[in-house]
């Protein structure tokens, strides 16, 4: 709940920043030009804006600094932003073959011998 | 008969045997062996094998970081891991562009073979148990047909092609080559160029990305958008005339590239060229469906052309057509 308060609060804030901006109208940059061309990444100005303060909420509740959130965040391409947006839970995070529990291990461990998996001699 | 019962078991057998009498694994085509020796390692913590395979092709580029100094930049505590989006996305806050590796075993060698070793994604579990792991291939041995990684904690460790493609196929081929702006991969396709230097133009400054936009446009010189974002880079950096020929190229290679015409049209415009500027933009407004996303810009282009005041224009070579 309390992230959703945030969400808007922060849209609000960026909403007003862009529009107090000096609009140049007539050139089309380089990065508009590809959100337009590349209909699978057109979140459009204000989706982009929620998209980014979502996943930056998504950020912080998987236990991110929200100042860390916040620069990691605005490094994403828009077309890595719509899909950290759609599913990060369900995004490969890669990490290390360390810390398996219990009946995983056991399995990890028969299929290691019968040589399907390579676990054990990853790390 | 004989032979259809046999092959009928076969598949058992292969389980038993470890797998042993599979098909036989083709190597990639390469003759010769490339490893990258001088590319440093960083074993890793315990889950943090994102922070070390970043820190390992950031210094190769020459960037002085630790694996340590990443864990705040691509580390989900709650995740025990690191996400893809993320590595690229760090790589830029570190002032590097990441291109995605084509995913083929040959591509990678040749990247190799270019000096640039390959932060790749691996499952070395099973599709429906996946374990993510993220290791830096920097070599492949052809008499041995195995690969080198740094990976975890082994500096070294050696990957038969049969593994190695198990462990890469699983996590769909995905890798990422980094490299200093004004660099560009091995094995790339023109579009790919074009969404990675755009993702990392914001991070890095148009400044830093308009060496890659002039070496991705002439490396293909057919693109259109890629003569486009580097005319764009090109204005932006104070070079009218340059970015007039690239723009002229752009609508070359694609003489429906609205986004050109209109950007092109602005510059003319800017320069007093005004009679020019209706020509390059007239065909892109008439072509414009009424709900396209540009048709707003090449409107507001269109009224500053009707409003400007006749002058002597101050380009060369407006009119010249170049050809891809």
């Amino acid at each position: 709940m309390l992230s959703r308060i945030l969400v808007v609060f922060q849209l609000i804030v960026f909403l007003a920043a862009t529009a107090a901006l000096p609009a140049r109208a007539a050139v089309v940059n380089t990065g508009e030009y590809l959100a337009a061309a590349r209909a699978e990444q057109s979140l459009g100005a204000a989706g982009a804006a929620l998209a980014r303060a979502d996943v930056q909420a998504q950020l912080t509740a998987l236990g991110v600094d929200p100042q860390d959130a916040r620069a990691r965040v605005a490094a994403l391409s828009p077309a890595e932003l719509a899909q950290l947006n759609a599913r990060l839970d369900e995004l490969p995070a890669g990490s290390s073959v360390l810390g398996l529990i219990g009946a995983v291990f056991v399995v990890l461990l028969i299929l290691e011998l019968v040589g399907v998996t390579d676990v054990f001699s990853g790390v | 008969m004989r032979a259809a019962l046999i092959a009928s078991l076969l598949p058992l057998l292969g389980l038993a045997a470890g797998c042993a009498l599979l098909k036989p694994v083709e190597p990639p085509t390469v003759e010769a062996s490339v490893e990258l020796d001088a590319v440093p390692f960083f074993p890793q913590d315990r889950y943090q094998c994102g922070p070390a395979a970043l820190a390992t092709v950031l210094s190769a580029t020459g960037l002085p970081v630790s694996a340590e100094a990443l864990v705040d930049d691509v580390y989900l505590p709650d995740r025990r891991g690191s996400l893809q989006a993320e590595l690229a996305a760090a790589a830029r806050r570190h002032g590097r562009v990441p291109f995605p590796v084509a995913a083929g075993e040959e591509a990678l060698v040749a990247e190799l073979r270019a000096g640039h070793p390959v932060l790749v994604l691996q499952n070395l579990g099973l599709d429906s148990l996946p374990r993510w792991h993220y290791a830096v291939v920097v070599g492949y041995r052809a008499e041995e047909a195995h690969w080198v990684l740094r990976s975890g904690r082994e500096r070294r460790r050696r990957e038969s092609v049969r593994a190695f493609r198990r462990h890469w196929r699983g996590a769909d081929r995905w890798g990422l080559v980094v490299l200093p702006p004004g660099q560009l991969p091995a094995v790339a396709g023109p579009r790919d160029v074009v969404d990675a230097l755009a993702a990392a133009e914001p991070v890095l400054g148009a400044e830093a990305i308009l060496p890659g936009w002039t070496q991705a446009s002439a490396r293909w010189p057919g693109d259109a958008d890629l003569a486009f974002a580097a005319a764009n880079g090109l204005r932006a950096a104070g070079r009218p005339q340059a970015a007039l020929r690239r723009y002229r190229q752009a609508i070359a290679n694609d003489p429906r590239h609205a986004a050109a015409r209109n950007n092109l049209a602005d510059l003319l415009l800017a320069y007093a060229c005004v009679g020019q500027a209706r020509a390059v933009l007239a065909p892109a407004l008439a072509a414009l469906d009424d709900d396209d996303p540009l048709r707003p810009v090449l409107a507001a282009t269109a009224r500053e052309i009707e409003q400007a005041e006749p002058a002597a224009c101050r380009l060369e070579n407006t009119q010249e057509e170049l050809q891809p």
